[in-house]
């Protein structure tokens, strides 16, 4: 219990320092700032979620899964609503335009409507009815990775890194679970 | 109500060194109002620099909010020190702007070198207050002190065959370490940015040297870069070491790297959307909300004829 505490605790630590930046230390350029930093918190725990399962021999952490999932999903909302609320000004119009038009936004759409549906059914009752939808997380990965390249104008030497490790996982992933992508 | 007259607590008495640091500010104010009023409209904010250029003032007609000399200065694009804009000033210090040689060739009568502070001699200052908006989306207004571009142009004498001018950036892998990375490095080096003649030529069209009546940072550009404010800021091309005459349209930086997304001219648009992000609103730095971008990043009046028969869309 204290260990599950001290997780969500942590978990939710960026969220107060987001809050800290934007309102007491002003950043220079507010939106872009809770893109940037909401998308990564979102991004590296979807692939920590992930990742649980390779590592549970060292270290089991497979009854956070849920939790850390669901905190993933609570940085996909800051971004998504800081796009909708702070970007578009709450212009229907241009939301649905921009997410139609152009392929950097609707990567990001579409992983969201998923993150939306996973953390819906991740409650028990529906959870034993929905679950096996829950590999759609494979599709998040892939296309969150892609946005997040085009996200930038160029690659960082950083970021180029944070794609390796990102394809790290992804081959441990693919090879621990051939059977979903290949069989039958 | 209780008066409490002696009951002074150590924490109500001015720290002596306080108490000298208000006095010698006060003496700092009077000497300004002694000195000159430039001053006092500096002291009046903090952080901000000591001129040392001379220059004519910009009597601002438009009445735009200048940004902070510091949002201008440590939230910056230079690739050849990081891709992280808030990264740029503290990697800047390896740029050594002085001394500074320009080389100018290319379709000229004739070629030459000129060191930064003798081309600064040849011209008389002036401030330009120009709004400056980057293709990403956010932008600011800056108080750029330099002189017109054509002025230089007449000066270095082209040729009639001249068509565009071409600029590049100082190549040394010494004072930037991006370009030390090979094919690692973000983008390619040097850098290069070119404009049409009769733009170029356009009275907005300014070599800054310095901005808050102070000489470039260099995460700015020091020592001498193109201000170009109707356009992306993309164009208005950082720490000049070369400047060539050309008669075919130069291939600039971020064409060759992306040339579906970036083009030669990079016009401010708000009608013609970048093709990931809409260019229709910019976030001006400091600011929470958006504000309408303009055609021409509003300079529509100065410069809208240079472009009378061309296609916005096509030529992006």
């Amino acid at each position: 219990m204290i260990n599950r505490v001290f997780l969500f605790i942590l978990l939710l630590l960026p969220a107060p320092v987001l809050l800290y930046e934007v309102l007491v230390i002003e950043v220079n350029d507010p939106i872009k700032y809770i893109y940037t930093f909401s998308g990564t918190c979102a991004i590296v725990l979807l692939f920590f979620t992930t990742s649980l399962s390779l590592i549970k021999s060292k270290v089991n952490l497979l009854k956070y899964r849920r939790m850390i999932g669901l905190f993933a999903f609570f940085y996909a909302c800051i971004h998504f609503l800081n796009f909708f609320v702070f970007d578009a000004e709450l212009d229907i119009d241009f939301v649905i335009k921009e997410s139609l038009d152009k392929p950097f936004v609707y990567l990001g759409m579409i992983s969201f409507l998923i993150l939306c549906f996973m953390a819906i059914t991740s409650f028990k009752k529906l959870y034993k009815k929905y679950n096996k939808y829950h590999r759609l997380i494979y599709v998040v990965l892939v296309l969150v990775t892609i946005h997040f390249v085009m996200a930038q104008k160029a690659l960082s030497m950083e970021q180029w890194f944070y794609l390796f490790v990102i394809l790290v996982i992804m081959y441990f992933k693919f090879n621990q679970r051939k059977g979903l992508f290949l069989q039958r | 109500m209780k008066f409490q007259r002696f009951n002074l607590k150590e924490k109500d008495i001015t720290p002596e060194e306080l108490f000298n640091n208000r006095r010698k500010f006060l003496k700092l104010g009077a000497a300004a109002v002694v000195a000159n009023s430039a001053v006092i409209d500096l002291l009046a904010k903090d952080n901000y620099p000591t001129s040392n250029l001379k220059y004519i003032k910009d009597s601002n007609p438009q009445e735009l909010e200048l940004n902070t000399f510091e949002q201008i200065t440590s939230y910056n694009n230079f690739y050849e020190f990081s891709t992280g804009k808030e990264k740029v000033k503290k990697l800047a210090h390896t740029l050594k702007p002085s001394p500074w040689s320009i080389t100018v060739d290319g379709l000229v009568e004739k070629p030459f070198q000129i060191d930064v502070s003798d081309l600064i001699k040849q011209f008389s200052l002036e401030e330009r207050i120009y709004r400056f908006r980057c293709v990403e989306g956010w932008s600011m207004v800056v108080p750029w002190v330099g002189f017109e571009l054509s002025k230089f142009i007449k000066y270095s004498r082209p040729l009639s065959s001249a068509k565009y001018i071409r600029f590049e950036t100082l190549y040394d892998e010494e004072q930037f370490p991006d370009q030390r990375r090979g094919v690692f490095g973000a983008i390619p080096y040097p850098y290069v940015e070119g404009l049409r003649l009769d733009e170029a030529m356009n009275s907005l069209t300014i070599l800054s040297v310095g901005l808050y009546g102070k000489t470039l940072e260099n995460q700015n550009g020091a020592p001498i870069r193109l201000i170009v404010p109707w356009k992306y800021g993309f164009k208005s091309i950082k720490s000049i070491a070369k400047i060539s005459y050309v008669s075919e349209e130069p291939l600039n930086t971020w064409q060759r790297a992306t040339p579906k997304e970036y083009g030669f001219y990079a016009n401010v648009n708000p009608e013609v959307d970048h093709p990931r992000w809409s260019q229709a609103k910019e976030r001006v730095l400091g600011k929470f909300f958006k504000q309408k971008t303009k055609l021409f990043n509003g300079y529509e009046k100065e410069v809208g004829h240079l472009y009378a028969d061309l296609d916005l869309r096509k030529y992006f």
